[in-house]
């Protein structure tokens, strides 16, 4: 698809429409004739009645994460349902949770998309406050206080979570709050990202604030995430990459001295034994997780063992619907299923940065990329813990595991990202 | 644009190869892997064959369900509420300690450890109530299995054998058959979720065990019980302190009814040292031998002395030696030879001394059998030469084993014909210094009862499956013919006289036309190792019956009868030949066959008690009268007209000549009838019956002894228990003849 020279006056002009080389007719008749025909009228009413703003949200985008949102419900389902169960007695459990939360949010998301993202400059702060503000509250009531108040309550000893009637984890705040800060940030210094003092320091104070808070929950997979996304972003954004190159020597040396010295080294080498062959762990290293996912993905094979068929799920594998949703994807469906939902995964991204690059600013760029990158480290990190190709640690795969205000979540910022692509300099289609 | 591409390209590069690695390359690999953990095979234990004796109807072993309890530790291990009370629940049910239990409940990871074993099935319903009540559906598994009962206790045991833990053979027919009884286990393979509870997916497979076939002993348990408790009278009578061993066995087809070993154990709990003094022996040695000590003892118990040792058979091999003479002509009808006592033999210092250091002076074949003369059997050994002596011993089945269907055989020893020296062909002649098994004799026996034929000793008769099908009948055909029927008949005709008048007359049954021939064998190389003990004897009896058309071989041997303690008998016709013809008279007419008395014997005949029960007084008085038999009445007998509830003897049993019929009728305590069995032990016959008469029991006399002036050796009811007035006691009485013969080779 080309950029159009058409479509930079925002909101004012629809790009044309692709005609069919056909001899049709195009329909000229009022619009209540038009709607006996919905294959002519259909466009039209897109157009004009469902997204608002006089302008069109980006139709391949909505197409592909509505697709990747529709399999990921049913793989949910077909993976939760024997854990449901057993443990809940009832296999619809997880999967009527979750599409509610997903219709709820795909609303949302709707509504989201409408809402100008250009307002999101003045929520900048007041969200990054939020977050940090209920990663406090999570380490202190939590971590600090021993989960005393129900409001923070362990989960497998770990405190994450705030329940406020649906729980939560702040982290997931705090992910958009650094896309949302950093682009406001970036749009705001483009001219001194060079810097040491503006274009780099400010931002590492963010990231290692959220380390400060993430880390001692513990939530590892999260802070990486979080940082990951700072990281790409001040990169896009124009930091200068000697200070990387200089920060991230210092990073490396510190948490190897870390490591070496806090005794924990012993640990961290059985862990990455257990990595590089799991099936012969060493002693008081569990791999169960990995193994069983292993084994789901073995079993697949090329084809899969079909729809719903899965074995491992039935309590081999612990929470398959959880992170390692997409082993029992491999094993139902086979590598040929997995590699659809990857390339499913590939386009979201493509058009997200494709979308983003086209913004008709940086802020609306770096939002943009923010959170297609969000989507894009959470999906590749998942799918590499599952195949064991990096160590295991907790990350969710966006759209399919379970999690309704996770869920919820993502969708909202697919809605930001729509919103985005409604006003970006793309051919729509 | 251009990091970013590169960023989702190498991220989903890495993934893209990950999973081509995991499904493509390693699939099978890992499909098979989650397969097998989610395939549970449930092993279906066979049920093993159950064990008749001869009649097919008395079980002599068999299987029933029992259950083992078995801990799944992984679904309990980190559930410390559930583990305590799993622990605590089974501690109480199984009589554990609780403890231990729980400690076995934290192993992590593993799926199987046993609790206990075999436990009964109320004990299984207390454990299903335990953990239905409590709700436990994992962690704990019931295993079905099956544990073996030996409903006879020891009888036949050393011939049984006894199972393992894991229901496998370990001795006896048990082992030797062992493929045939254990079945074939089933499996049952089904997809289980990782809790073990059955998963809703169609896979799974079910192959039925297959029970195990029975067995059909050609053992009869009345048979063998019999032999059991006369071998017992005999290792009390004569302090027999190495065991005992009776084998009667068909002569002409090699069933063996009966294979006593005494010195044995109860196969229900194989592992108890039953020897008492043996037992306190261990305790008092130090703890470190204990262990060794003790098995040392199980082995011995288990042993089958019938076919796992090896003695000399002594005189006994007379009768093998003397059928060879016969059947090669070297023993024309009027050969003789003089006995001086003595035998000078080349390579034997001082020659070989006969039994009766006197001589027996100019015999005939015959006398020579009958007097078990040694220099008259060293002379046939001669007479014959090395080949041929070692021809008839290879044809006798001497230097092969038998092929008894039993474990644990033993080869005999034998000097090969190259090394038969004088010497050596001397002292074989006699039965001395070769060792061969209590079965290869018995075989051998049989062959020179049944008209020369070597028949093939087994203990099963047929294999037959659940339903009865015969799966195997075993071949009671003969392996070859030794001797002539001619021979045969003629050895049987001077063995019959033999155990009528010979040496051998201590196994003499009235009526039955018994043969026999006794030996005592010296145990030269256990005297060899100590010279300072006395010589150990065996002492064996072996014969058949009856002499026209032999049917049944009896061996009685007694090891190590001990002389110094019980007045000096070591020798086979006064160590065994008693309990050869008490075993004899009383399984002979078990087994059918009958009597035929010649006039003489006829006279001292016991009657047939006739059936009177249920007549009045008056008509029973008259049939006894009839018959010649007094009477006497225990309770109301104030008329005529009273019925009579019971008779001592029993209708069909035997009553003594000159003895009575007790007649019981009604109005008196069942005590006052009884009375105690006297110690009949060392007296004579008439002493005895005087005895009998004061204790209100009577006195049936067996046994040649009993008109020689022999003394009671052996009693059909022991001393000191508690039977009804008139109850006859069968007593053996046997004459004291030492054929035992000391020859000593440098």
């Amino acid at each position: 698809m080309a950029r159009t020279s058409e479509g930079v006056a925002r909101g004012l002009r629809r790009v044309p429409a692709y005609a069919p080389p056909t001899g049709e007719q195009p329909a000229p008749p009022t619009g209540r004739a038009e709607r006996k025909r919905p294959e002519n009228g259909r466009r039209k009413k897109i157009k004009y009645s469902l997204f608002a703003l006089g302008s069109g949200l980006d139709l391949p985008l909505f197409v592909f994460l509505i697709v990747l949102l529709a399999i990921g419900l049913v793989m949910l389902f077909s993976a939760s349902y024997a854990y449901c169960y057993y443990y809940y007695g009832n296999s619809y459990f997880f999967i009527a949770r979750q599409a509610g939360f997903a219709a709820v949010g795909v609303v949302l998301m709707l509504l989201v998309s409408t809402f100008d993202y250009h307002q999101f400059h003045k929520f900048a702060h007041l969200v990054f406050g939020i977050a940090v503000l209920l990663l406090l509250i999570v380490l202190v009531l939590g971590k600090l206080m021993g989960g005393v108040t129900p409001l923070v309550r362990p989960k497998n000893d770990v405190y994450r979570w705030i329940n406020l009637g649906v729980e939560f984890q702040p982290t997931e705040i705090a992910k958009f709050a650094v896309v949302l800060l950093f682009a406001h940030m970036i749009s705001q210094r483009a001219d001194q990202m060079k810097t040491f003092r503006y274009g780099f320091l400010p931002f590492m104070g963010v990231l290692a604030l959220l380390v400060v808070l993430i880390m001692p929950e513990p939530h590892v997979s999260a802070t990486i995430i979080v940082c990951l996304i700072g990281i790409i972003m001040m990169f896009i954004g124009g930091s200068s990459t000697k200070w990387f190159i200089i920060f991230g020597g210092i990073a490396v040396v510190g948490v190897a001295a870390v490591v070496m010295f806090s005794g924990k080294f012993d640990y961290a080498m059985d862990r990455i034994y257990g990595w590089l062959d799991p099936f012969h762990p060493p002693e008081g290293v569990d791999t169960w997780q990995t193994t069983q996912s292993l084994y789901a993905i073995g079993s697949g094979g090329l084809l899969g063992v079909g729809l719903g068929q899965s074995r491992q799920k039935y309590l081999y594998l612990p929470e398959p619907q959880n992170d390692f949703i997409f082993a029992i994807i491999c094993e139902e469906l086979g590598m040929v299923g997995a590699l659809v939902i990857i390339i499913l995964f590939g386009l979201l991204i493509w058009r997200g940065v494709y979308v983003s690059v086209h913004a008709k600013d940086k802020f609306g760029m770096m939002l943009g990329l923010g959170i297609t990158f969000q989507v894009g480290i959470q999906a590749v990190l998942n799918i590499c813990v599952v195949t064991n190709t990096i160590p295991n640690t907790g990350i969710s795969l966006p759209f399919f595991s379970y999690g309704g205000t996770a869920l919820m979540m993502l969708l909202m910022e697919m809605g930001v990202l729509l919103n985005i692509s409604r006003s970006s300099n793309v051919e729509k289609t | 644009m251009g990091v970013t591409a590169l960023l989702v390209f190498v991220g989903f590069g890495a993934v893209v190869i990950s999973l081509f690695r995991w499904q493509i390359v390693r699939g099978e690999e890992l499909s098979a892997a989650a397969l097998d953990q989610s395939l549970h095979s449930t092993t279906l234990t066979a049920m093993r064959g159950t064990i008749y004796d001869a009649t097919g109807t008395r079980i002599l072993a068999k299987s029933a369900s029992v259950w083992t309890v078995v801990l799944e530790p992984v679904y309990i291990y980190d559930k410390e509420s559930k583990r305590r009370l799993i622990s605590s629940g089974l501690a109480k049910i199984l009589d554990m300690d609780e403890e231990e239990i729980y400690e076995k409940a934290g192993q992590k990871g593993s799926y199987f450890t046993y609790l206990k074993r075999r436990v009964e099935s109320d004990v299984k319903d207390e454990i299903t109530a335990f953990l239905d009540e409590n709700d436990i559906d994992s962690g704990v598994r019931l295993i079905t299995d099956y544990k073996r009962y030996y409903p006879y206790g020891t009888v036949a045991s050393t011939v049984l054998g006894f199972t393992g833990s894991d229901g496998q053979g370990l001795g006896g027919l048990e082992l030797q058959y062992d493929n045939e009884l254990k079945g074939t286990a089933g499996r049952m393979i089904s997809a289980k979720n990782a809790l073990s509870t059955d998963m809703p997916f169609e896979y799974e497979q079910l192959i039925g065990a297959q029970n195990g076939y029975d067995l059909v002993l050609t053992i009869d348990e009345t048979v063998q019980s019999t032999l059991e408790k006369y071998l017992e009278q005999g290792i009390e009578q004569y302090k027999v302190t190495n065991g005992a061993v009776a084998i009667m066995m068909n002569v002409n087809n090699g069933e063996i009814l009966g294979l006593a070993v005494k010195g044995d154990y109860d196969p229900n709990d194989p592992f108890t040292v039953y020897d008492e003094e043996q037992r306190k022996a261990i305790s008092l040695l130090p703890e470190a031998q204990q262990d060794q000590a003790y098995s040392d003892a199980l082995n011995k118990q288990w042993r089958n002395k019938a076919v796992s040792d090896t003695y000399y058979p002594g005189s006994v091999y007379k009768m093998c030696v003397g059928a060879m003479g016969l059947e090669e002509g070297v023993l024309p009808e009027n050969y003789s030879f003089t006995c001086t006592g003595n035998m000078a033999v080349e390579g034997v210092t001082g020659g070989i001394d006969c039994w009766k250091h006197a001589g027996h002076g100019t015999e005939s074949f015959h006398d020579g059998l009958c007097n078990s003369c040694n220099p008259f059997f060293i002379r046939v050994g001669q007479l014959l030469g090395p080949s041929t002596f070692a021809k008839y011993r290879e044809a006798f089945g001497f230097t092969e084993q038998t092929g008894i269907d039993l474990p644990g055989e033993s080869w005999s020893i034998y000097h090969s014909e190259e090394d038969l020296g004088p010497a050596e062909l001397a002292t074989e002649s006699f039965g001395q210094n070769f060792s061969i098994t209590p079965v290869q004799m018995i075989t051998a026996c049989a062959a020179v009862a049944n008209g020369g034929y070597l028949v093939t000793p087994h203990v099963v008769n047929r294999i037959v499956d659940e339903n009865g099908n015969i799966v195997k009948k075993m071949d009671t055909g003969y392996r070859r013919q030794v001797i002539s029927g001619k021979t045969s008949e003629a050895i049987s005709q001077i063995l019959y006289d033999n155990a009528a008048s010979g040496t051998a007359n201590g196994g003499y049954v009235m009526g039955y036309r018994v043969c026999g021939k006794t030996g005592t064998s010296e145990k030269i190389a256990k005297w060899n190792e100590d010279r300072s003990k006395p010589m150990e004897y065996i002492a064996s009896y072996c014969g058949f019956a009856p002499v026209e058309d032999p049917e049944y071989a009896l061996l009685v041997f007694f090891d190590e009868p001990q002389g110094k303690e019980n007045g000096g008998l070591t020798g086979g016709n006064a160590v065994a030949g008693p309990i050869f013809s008490a075993m004899m008279e009383e399984l002979l007419p078990y087994l059918g066959v009958e009597a035929q008395y010649t006039d003489e014997e006829y006279e001292a005949l016991d009657l047939t008690a006739p059936s009177v029960v249920g007549l009045t007084l008056a008509e029973a008085w008259k049939q006894l009268d009839e018959l010649g038999v007094s009477y006497s009445v225990i309770g109301d007998e104030s008329e005529d007209s009273i019925l009579v509830t019971e008779q001592i003897p029993k209708t069909g049993e035997k009553v003594p000549r000159g003895g009575k019929v007790v007649l019981y009728t009604n109005g008196f305590s069942e005590e006052e009838t009884l009375v105690e069995v006297p110690d009949f032990i060392g007296m004579d016959l008439a002493n005895a019956s005087y005895t009998a008469l004061l204790s209100g029991v009577q006195v049936s006399a067996n046994g040649a002894g009993a008109t020689a002036g022999g003394s009671a050796n052996i009693q059909s009811i022991a001393p000191g228990t508690k039977v009804k007035q008139g109850t006859v006691i069968v007593i053996t009485f046997v004459e004291d003849i030492q054929t035992d013969t000391f020859v000593y080779l440098d």
